[in-house]
């Protein structure tokens, strides 16, 4: 006992002098602090062979390949293919985070079918032997019924073969409604239409002109390619001049040579007085004009009625009255006309922003006007036709009885009609059509591919009503976007990176180029390709419809349809129709009544017989509101780190938008501060915007580079679908903005909305 | 050992704010070329991972005369004074782990010594640095496309931009296999210079008479930011915009800013 | 006890110079045996108890035989564990470069035909454990030694290509990575014996960088 304490103390100082000189301590310590750099939370990613896929994106028609870096077949980072002539390495923020769409957390792993209320979210599994199953049985009632008309179909684009089979799924069914969303090329389409007689994609050689007037074309926020179009700018950014013209400093006014301030909706006027003093003093191309126009002077027709020319029009708009209507100086008016009229290839562009609303057809046709005054029409550096792509003829459709009368039927739409006579699509009226149908909607069944209309289309509000008063709908989305949502069977689309997909030559592009996406992995989830969905529906439904289908599966029906091409396109992944300059025989050969270059386009439907209807007449679009209670104007712009299509903003893109654009869930509303003041309005302060179509909560950012009175928001924003990382972020600019029907487009072309801001 | 590629490399950065459209290419090539992980909201700037930041600056002149400027801000890789590697970030870890490699001249971050004590972020007058106040999430399937090259940060500790540093060890390794010395130019390129759509983005060797940025740093356009901090910085912005240029440093309003850069040079 | 605790040294320092009673000598022994208890005790858990426990002992899932491999190649060890054209080094090869010799049993060897049933026939890659596993953060071109400095994969590995049976795989309980990292020495002390893997730990790498280039290298080196 004596020693107990001693001994206690001695055993003690033994163990520690034994624990220290044994390695115990040191290694303990060392293992400790490698547990502490280990948590087991903290991913590893698995190492392995690199090798590289080439594809193409299919995010945007723009088009751009793109290089998959893989680690042991794994993706783990999309780059720029260098090889590719449109981006040359580069890429977009967009095409950068493409792996994100992949495996991010809005991707629709397996079909499904809605079970709860529409848009609740609730969802049940299902195979996708019952998907096909109940989606044949009720496209089936519906053409027993007798109304296949009453089926229709929306995608982004009827351009390849993806858009092409489903179109003719449509036809073999018996409905002439495949529906495709509208861009500002359909307005230039047409335009060109309208005085060219040509039907075909627009070009626009932009790796040729060195003028570039933009009429707020954002050619650097995302239009025409972003990575082609900032490719081109970083190689000729010291010599080509850009002139921008747009009521916003955007980031193409930023690079833009000059910057001129517009009032908003008077693009045409200006236009027009351009063309005033062009022809004033004589600065237009005299052989064009005289040669191979038509309806430049006033004109006399077979019964001897005298037509006014677009020379008479023109000078209807001297720079002082433009000057008025503008907001722009007399002096800038004229020595912009004369330094378009000089340079040796100047090109004029129309279509706002990145070109989602095709915009008034008078306006489209006044710039392109321009073009033709300087005899730029299908020439290098100027605009011209490209040709559809060189499909191989697939067997012609057979038609029941069924379906040839439901092909006789009017499209709901009114595209083609006696109305829009040169208008192929009009997704924009559908919503309207389908609210103000009394009884039954008439479309009873609703088929949508690669497309987001609940979110893309102007006035939210009235598109989701037209969409729950249709019994039927049915999303190939890959991913839960708001249609999704709505929808009542999804048959998840393999995402692009999973599939194969011919990419038509990008809309803008002057030069043929097609491409080809291959899938660089295999399906991650338990999806299919949309063709294939198509083919197997059409399989089921069986008869005349199945016979227009005699293809195994999409992949037979694309390697058919491609033929000589597929072998090229599959090794290389794009074929690019290199010459440098546009075809001789191509150049002039206008196929108008006149077979010139119609300033008055006699293609023009003219039921009053009216010269201003024909002529491209600067009217100001009538946007909605009253001028008392919503004094300021609200427009819509685009980024290019907002994707506002159909493909929404991946969590990485939405890391990159500025703190001035997204406060937390608020969206900033830029404001000029002269009108922020009048307001008393500071920085951040909270506001409510309300516009005649809804109101929506926002911030203010005091914007130096708005013109006084004008507000702004951006597209892309305010997604209800989607994950986390997306929804409820900001404001949808459709919640706010209503279509206007172009009266003789019948397009929307709207380009912002009256408004008004409150503090909150 | 061989190799015999021993003289000093000074990895370098040429940026061309004529060409910058703002695009943000730059800043999601980093984040997917170095598994820079994201958050739900992330309009937090300052506590917002990201290796580039690009910054929109302004004239800060009325409508209709405003201009603006777009700034991609990786980091500057300080030389420090005397190009010794004294770099304001360097000299006050407490942990060595933050340390310039003098092959190279890049300045390198250690996550796993870091202990996030964030002196070397007040030291930094760049704001290079950020801080890791969350474990990573990346949710879905979406640990899929992490890349091996980088490795994944955890809470508590600081990172930056590395000028893609795990390509350089890449580049070496195809060199030592084909028994080069050498690198070629375009075989180390950061991830954002690669994938700048305008081609604004010039990275090499700024020691390599042979390599583009070489003769671009000696552009009368070209400048620094904060020069007379004497962090020597090895970034370079190129403007035409005197303005621009202007708010590279903070001037006085009767200082001219070519002016001072040459005074700075001749004291060292 | 308190009482006899504080009257102990008052009664030793009362007799100064006295002889040791057998009691006090033999406290003192006992005090003595204790602290060598203790001392003893901890150094043999420390040195012996505590490796023992730290490590996990794993078998390799087939037992290698790399020394009749090796016979058989014409390239050596990178006959297998060869280069990428990119310069990676491919580490632990996969089936693909098992399948051409072993896509059925060549021998009665049952852990051959434990190798071509388990794993070739049903396509499972085979889960070797790796003795000289880094963590993450570490970058290792094998190509900047093998190649560049023109090491032979012997002075880290040790001369593993002719053994005839897998070892056994120790892991480190609390961090997870092989014993090899650190080395078998617990201590660290002395040079690691010839044909025995190297110990691979930073400082590893650091004092033979010192030595080879005279210079231990910076982070970024083989950090990443």
């Amino acid at each position: 006992m004596k020693v107990a304490r001693r001994s206690f103390l001695s055993l003690s100082l033994g163990v520690a002098a034994g624990v220290t000189l044994s390695p115990l301590p040191w290694k303990l310590m060392d293992d400790i602090s490698i547990w502490t750099q280990n948590w087991p939370w903290t991913p590893v990613p698995e190492d392995g062979e690199i090798s590289y896929a080439q594809s193409i994106c299919t995010l945007c028609p723009g088009g751009c390949g793109i290089n998959v870096r893989k680690i042991n077949n794994r993706p783990v980072k999309i780059e720029g293919l260098k090889e590719h002539p449109l981006n040359k390495g580069g890429l977009c923020p967009l095409g950068m985070s493409g792996l994100q769409y992949l495996y991010g957390p809005s991707r629709i792993q397996s079909p499904l079918k809605r079970v709860g209320k529409r848009g609740s979210g609730n969802w049940k599994k299902i195979t996708w032997k019952e998907a096909l199953a109940d989606v044949s049985e009720k496209l089936y009632d519906l053409r027993v019924s007798g109304r296949p008309q009453a089926l229709a179909c929306i995608a982004s684009t009827d351009r390849g073969t993806v858009p092409k089979l489903i179109a003719r799924f449509l036809t073999a069914y018996g409905s002439p409604n495949f529906i495709r969303a509208s861009t500002a090329f359909d307005s230039l389409e047409q335009a060109i239409y309208l005085t060219q007689g040509q039907q075909g994609t627009p070009g626009i050689d932009i790796e040729n002109a060195d003028f570039i007037l933009s009429f707020g074309t954002g050619i650097l926020d995302g239009w025409g390619g972003a990575s082609r179009m900032c490719n081109l700018y970083g190689k000729h950014n010291s010599t080509k001049k850009i002139i921008q013209i747009e009521p916003r400093l955007s980031d193409t006014a930023v690079c833009a040579t000059e910057w001129i301030g517009i009032n908003p909706g008077t693009e045409a006027a200006l236009a027009l007085g351009l063309a005033h003093v062009i022809i004033k003093e004589s600065l237009y191309n005299k052989d064009f004009v005289e040669y191979v126009s038509f309806g430049f002077d006033d004109w006399t027709d077979e019964d001897g009625t005298v037509h006014e020319g677009f020379a008479k029009l023109a000078g209807s708009y001297p720079p002082d009255k433009v000057s008025q209507i503008t907001g722009i100086s007399k002096t800038k008016i004229v020595s912009l006309a004369r330094k378009f009229a000089r340079a040796s290839k100047p090109i004029a562009l129309a279509g706002r922003g990145q070109g989602s609303v095709p915009g008034s057809i008078d306006e489209c046709l006044a710039i392109h006007s321009l073009n033709a005054l300087v005899g730029n029409i299908n020439r290098t550096g100027g605009v011209s036709v490209i040709p559809g792509p060189d499909y191989a003829k697939w067997p012609e459709v057979k038609m029941d009885v069924a379906a040839s009368k439901g092909m006789q039927q009017p499209r709901i739409d009114g595209a083609g009609g006696k109305q829009f006579p040169n208008t192929q699509f009009l997704l924009n009226r559908l919503p309207e059509i389908i609210n103000s149908a009394k009884g039954e909607s008439p479309v009873q069944a609703l088929l949508v591919a690669d497309a987001n209309p609940l979110y893309t289309l102007p006035d939210t509000a009235a598109t989701k009503k037209a969409f729950n008063r249709i019994p039927f709908i049915v999303s190939f989305s890959s991913y839960m976007d708001e249609t999704s949502a709505m929808a009542d069977y999804i048959l998840p689309n393999h995402s692009y990176l999973e599939r194969y997909q011919d990419v038509p030559t990008p809309a803008g592009l002057a030069r043929p180029l097609i491409g080809l996406a291959k899938p660089v992995i295999n399906p991650v989830y338990d999806t299919k390709h949309v063709g294939d969905s198509f083919i197997q529906i059409a399989k089921s439904l069986g008869g005349f419809i199945e016979n227009a289908f005699p293809w195994d599966n999409y992949e037979a029906f694309l390697k058919e349809s491609l033929d000589d091409q597929w072998d090229e396109l599959n090794n290389k992944g794009f074929i690019e129709n290199k010459y440098d300059d546009l075809p001789a025989p191509l150049a002039y050969s206008f196929n108008t009544v006149s077979s010139k270059f119609e300033f008055y386009p006699t293609l023009r439907n003219n039921p009053k017989n009216k010269d201003v209807d024909v002529l491209p007449a600067f009217t100001p679009v009538p946007i909605e509101g009253d001028f008392q209670k919503f004094p300021l104007v609200l427009i819509p712009y685009d980024s290019i780190r907002l994707a506002g299509n159909y493909i929404a903003n991946s969590p990485f893109m939405t890391k990159t938008i500025d703190d001035t654009v997204l406060k937390q869930q608020t969206v900033l509303v830029e404001i000029n501060p002269i009108t922020a003041k009048k307001l008393g309005l500071c920085e951040k302060d909270k506001a409510v915007l309300i516009t005649p179509k809804g109101k929506a909560d926002v911030k203010i950012h005091l914007y130096e580079g708005i013109m006084p009175g004008v507000l702004a928001l951006p597209r892309g924003l305010g997604h209800t679908a989607y994950s986390k990382y997306l929804a409820d972020k900001g404001v949808n600019v459709n919640d706010l903005i209503g279509p206007i029907k172009d009266p003789s487009s019948g397009h929307d072309m709207a380009w912002g909305i009256r408004a008004r801001l409150t503090k909150a | 050992m061989k190799e015999k590629n021993n003289h000093t490399k000074r990895f370098g950065m040429v940026i061309d704010l004529d060409k910058c459209t703002g695009c943000g290419s730059c800043m999601v090539a980093c984040y997917a070329e170095n598994n820079v992980p994201f958050r739900v909201d992330e309009t937090n700037k300052l506590d917002s991972l990201s290796w580039l930041v690009v910054h929109k600056i302004t004239n800060g002149k009325p409508y209709p005369n405003t201009e603006i400027c777009y700034l991609p801000m990786p980091c500057m890789q300080c030389d420090g004074i005397g190009k010794h590697g004294h770099s304001p970030c360097v000299s006050v870890c407490p942990a060595v782990a933050t340390d310039y490699d003098h092959e190279t001249g890049i300045v390198s971050q250690i996550y796993t010594r870091c202990f996030g004590c964030r002196y070397c972020m007040a030291a930094c007058p760049y704001h290079a640095r950020k801080f890791n106040w969350w474990d990573p999430v990346w949710p879905a399937d979406m640990k899929k496309y992490l890349s091996p090259n980088v490795s994944p940060r955890m809470r508590g500790v600081v990172e930056k931009c590395s000028f893609c540093f795990h390509r350089y060890q890449q580049a070496k390794d195809k060199a030592f296999y084909e028994k080069r010395e050498e690198l070629y130019e375009d075989e180390y390129q950061t991830a954002c210079a690669e994938a700048c759509p305008t081609g604004a983005i010039t990275f090499g060797d700024l020691n390599n008479k042979n390599h583009a940025v070489y003769k671009l740093k000696k552009d009368p356009r070209a400048f620094r930011l904060l020069e007379r901090l004497h962090t020597n910085p090895k970034v370079y912005y190129l403007t035409s915009k005197s303005w621009v240029r202007r708010a590279g440093d903070n001037y006085l309003a009767n200082e001219e800013p070519g002016k001072i850069k040459q005074e700075m040079v001749h004291g060292h | 006890m308190s009482q006899t605790d504080q009257h102990q040294p008052v009664s030793t320092k009362a007799m100064p110079g006295a002889n040791e009673t057998p009691a006090a000598n033999s406290t003192g022994w006992i005090i003595f045996l204790f602290f060598m208890i203790g001392f003893v005790g901890s150094l043999l858990a420390g040195w012996i108890l505590f490796p023992e426990l730290l490590y996990s002992k794993k078998n390799q899932p087939i037992d290698f035989n790399h020394a009749i491999h090796l016979d058989q190649v014409d390239d050596g060890c990178e006959s297998c564990h060869f280069f990428r054209e990119d310069g990676t080094f491919a580490g632990m090869p996969g089936l693909d470069s098992c399948i051409d010799c072993h896509e059925e049993a060549q021998t009665d060897n049952p852990e051959e035909i434990k190798f071509v049933e388990e794993y070739v026939t049903q396509g499972i890659e085979v889960p070797w454990l790796n003795y000289s596993k880094q963590p993450d953060c570490v970058f290792f071109p094998h190509s900047a030694h093998v190649i560049g400095a023109d090491m032979s994969c012997e002075t880290c590995h040790g001369d593993i290509g002719n053994s005839e049976h897998t070892r056994v795989y120790e892991q480190n309980k609390l961090t997870g990575y092989s014993r090899d990292i650190w080395g078998h020495n617990i201590a660290r002390l002395g040079k690691h014996k010839q044909g025995e893997p190297a110990p691979m730990k930073m400082n590893d790498c650091a004092k033979c960088h010192k030595k080879e280039t005279g210079h231990k290298g910076a982070c970024f080196q083989c950090h990443k």
